[in-house]
């Protein structure tokens, strides 16, 4: 078999036991590898009912064929489980060395069952495994951790990921991060590893990845390098501003979420955008393995010195949506993210729910004592409740459960702006209709990655399409991102590829690397195969479609108040149905029979 | 009007805002930059985003989209992220 190694471990942390498995080709030509291989286990292996951090939930860390290998943007790997954020499944999505390595050290995934009774960390040295005692980690910071392992084993090819003490202390949305500042980000992959007391799993390989043609894969890499090299998105803007390039483009189309969504235009947005960052912040571009993109911003500050990050996401979710316009405050805020290992977006989205709260009366002052209040644009509040809900101390215990619970406790749950309990990114979807739907029907809860229909709404990739149109077009175009996605995550690729290649692209390299002869639509039917599959975990781990693929009520019932989408709400119940019938579901959502039958997955209905 | 340029524009023209009067179609105003600035049409060849108060000109009347003088033209290189 070439692209994948065929061969994953499972590491059982109850018992101590690792054990080396396999699978065949013809299981890959169903399922590609990474999400796929992850879909396929959780849904044999495992009752989706079980308690997200109890010791049946499984841990499934995998790069994927394209991992490791010189295609571009092949280093990526997926954390997939039961999420305790949404209670239905995440994947959690990485970019770094980590994944690279892994692949080197000869693994297709590790999957980590049961839970042990002390801290330990995973130390893999290509076929060598050990289970080591990290009781001596506990409670350090990510770079910490990165530090004294790496002074412990001794190797400069060491590659880790590790999770932080929000992680630790189960925080509901904890990441799992490596190489310092990439974060597995979305769903508390973070709380589930720190719930089976695996602080971190260091990896070493030597392995060159096996491709079929070498020599074809080389041609037809360096083709799709220079097409993104030529693209003036993945050559130009993103290399020069990083993804805040967005953060103006966005505002400017009035759909940058501002204090908790109550508007969609920010009046500082140019402050803390891609332009202003890299005239004042950037020291250098930081790539992921074999990336000629090259997103990644390193930045310096007088408070946290040299530092990566952050993210158009992360700027918006501990900025404008706290309403907080200094991009200073905000760089170090994501850097103590990274340190304590929280996801940027669930992090900024529980303090905006409770900034609400506490603007219209329901948090009072009495409940928050000494601490800083929860005043929109208060900077003071970053840098107290992220080390507080890391640690869940006082009121961070609370915030610590996510935007929804805690604003659940308050007694108003709408003034959580999530779906399936998942906070949302920063794209107000009043703005973009279709990326609204794309919230709803993700198999993760409110994210934006696996469906980013963005793109042709707003930036015109691959084609422009109107924000407000919802036609079957647009919902046939969210349905092929969908799918299309689940290819790139399960190639083990970055998504922003996509500016730049199309479904074609993928078709070639894959086939090249894996020895196939496969078509578009043979690899986007995988795709459509992954994202089934997924469906039927989340109607068995107990999705309701009618209550649960929806929008939180601001969306549906208040208009935009202001700017160029004033008026707008996102008309969810008319692309609803047609989103059902074009998938081939149900009425009421539901993968029905002769689906399942056509993508050869009725053996879990 | 009101012109806000972004990204790589910023640097080629130098300025992040400016005003411009006269021109009566987004064609028009593209012109008049390009004499102000001149290259900017041709930094505009690998795609653009435009947007009429907020409004995006692909949905309105692409390059021929009027314009008056309480109008704000937001002019971006082709870019994306997430
Ligand atoms: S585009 Fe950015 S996130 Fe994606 S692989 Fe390259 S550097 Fe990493």
């Amino acid at each position: 078999m070439y692209g994948n190694w065929g061969r994953f471990l499972r590491v059982n942390l109850s018992t101590g036991e690792v054990k080396v498995e396999g699978y065949d080709e013809e299981f890959a030509k169903k399922w590609l590898g990474s999400r796929g291989l992850a879909i396929y286990l959780l849904l044999k292996e495992m009752d989706p009912k079980a308690d997200p951090l109890g010791p049946e939930n499984k841990l499934i860390i995998t790069p994927g064929p394209l991992s490791g290998t010189s295609a571009p943007t092949g280093g990526r790997y997926n954390v997939v489980t039961k999420s305790p954020a949404t209670g239905f499944i995440t994947m959690a999505n990485s970019g770094g060395y980590f994944g690279a390595e892994l692949k080197f050290a000869g693994w297709d995934a590790i999957v980590v069952e049961g839970q042990s009774e002390k801290p330990v960390y995973i130390y893999i040295k290509d076929d060598n495994v050990e289970i080591r005692d990290a009781s001596h980690l506990w409670g350090k910071v990510v770079s910490e951790t990165e530090e004294a392992i790496k002074k412990e084993i001794g190797s400069k090819k060491l590659h880790i990921a590790s999770i932080g003490p929000a992680g630790e202390n189960l925080v509901k949305f904890a990441a799992v991060m490596n190489d310092g500042h990439r974060a597995a980000g979305r769903g508390g992959v973070g709380a589930v590893m720190g719930s089976k007391k695996l602080k971190a799993i260091a990896v070493e390989g030597s392995k060159r990845v096996p491709i079929a043609d070498r020599q074809k894969f080389m041609l037809v890499v360096r083709e799709k390098i220079n097409k993104l090299r030529n693209d003036p998105v993945a050559g130009g803007g993103l290399p020069k501003y990083g993804t805040a390039v967005l953060v103006n483009i966005i505002n400017e189309n009035g759909l940058y979420p501002t204090r908790n969504f109550q508007t969609g235009v920010f009046e500082h947005a140019y402050e803390q955008s891609g332009e202003a960052m890299t005239a004042k912040y950037l020291i250098r571009n930081q790539p992921c393995y074999a990336c000629p993109i090259g997103c990644g911003r390193v930045n310096k500050l007088p408070t946290v010195g040299v530092t990566e990050g952050p993210e158009y996401e992360s700027i918006w979710a501990l900025g404008a949506n706290l309403g907080i316009n200094d991009l200073a405050s905000i760089i170090e805020a994501n850097h103590q993210c990274d340190e304590f290992g929280l996801d940027t977006i669930s992090t900024g989205g529980t303090l905006a729910a409770a900034m609400e709260l506490y603007e219209k009366g329901y948090l009072t002052d009495e409940e928050l004592g000494d601490a800083p209040p929860f005043r929109w644009g208060n900077t003071e509040v970053l840098h107290y409740y992220i080390e507080k809900i890391a640690y869940r101390k006082g009121l961070g215990d609370k915030l610590a459960e996510g935007s929804y619970r805690f604003a659940e406790m308050y007694g108003h749950p709408e003034y959580s702006m999530s779906v399936k309990k998942l906070e949302l990114p920063a794209y107000d979807p009043r703005g973009a209709e279709g990326h609204g739907l794309g919230y709803a029907t993700n198999n993760r809860g409110g994210c934006h990655i696996k469906n980013y229909m963005i793109s042709p709404e707003i930036l015109g990739y691959p084609y422009k399409m109107d924000p407000h149109d919802i036609s079957d077009d647009k919902i046939k175009m969210l349905i092929l991102f969908q799918d299309l996605s689940a290819i790139i995550d399960a190639a083990g690729l970055c998504l922003f590829t996509t500016f730049g290649l199309g479904a074609d692209d993928y078709r070639d390299m894959l086939n090249a690397a894996l020895g196939w002869d496969f078509s578009t639509e043979d690899y986007l039917k995988i795709g459509e195969r992954i994202w089934n599959a997924e469906r039927i975990f989340n109607l068995k781990a107990g999705l309701v479609p009618e209550r649960d693929d929806t929008l939180p009520k601001r969306f549906l019932e208040e208009p935009m108040p202001e700017g160029p989408n004033k008026g707008h709400v996102v008309r969810l119940k008319e692309m609803l149905p047609r989103y059902y019938k074009l998938r081939g579901w149900t009425e009421d959502g539901r993968v029905p029979k002769e689906k399942a039958e056509e993508l050869g997955i009725a053996e879990f209905l | 009007m009101l012109v806000k340029l972004f990204a790589t524009l910023i640097e080629f023209t130098g300025k992040r805002k400016l005003e411009v009067h006269g021109p009566k179609k987004v064609r028009e105003l593209l012109d008049e930059l390009d004499r102000m600035f001149p290259g900017f049409k041709k930094e505009l060849e690998k795609g653009y985003i435009i947007l009429v108060n907020g409004k995006n000109i692909e949905h309105l009347q692409g390059l021929d989209t009027p314009l008056s003088d309480d109008d704000t033209v937001s002019i971006f290189p082709p870019a994306g992220g997430g």
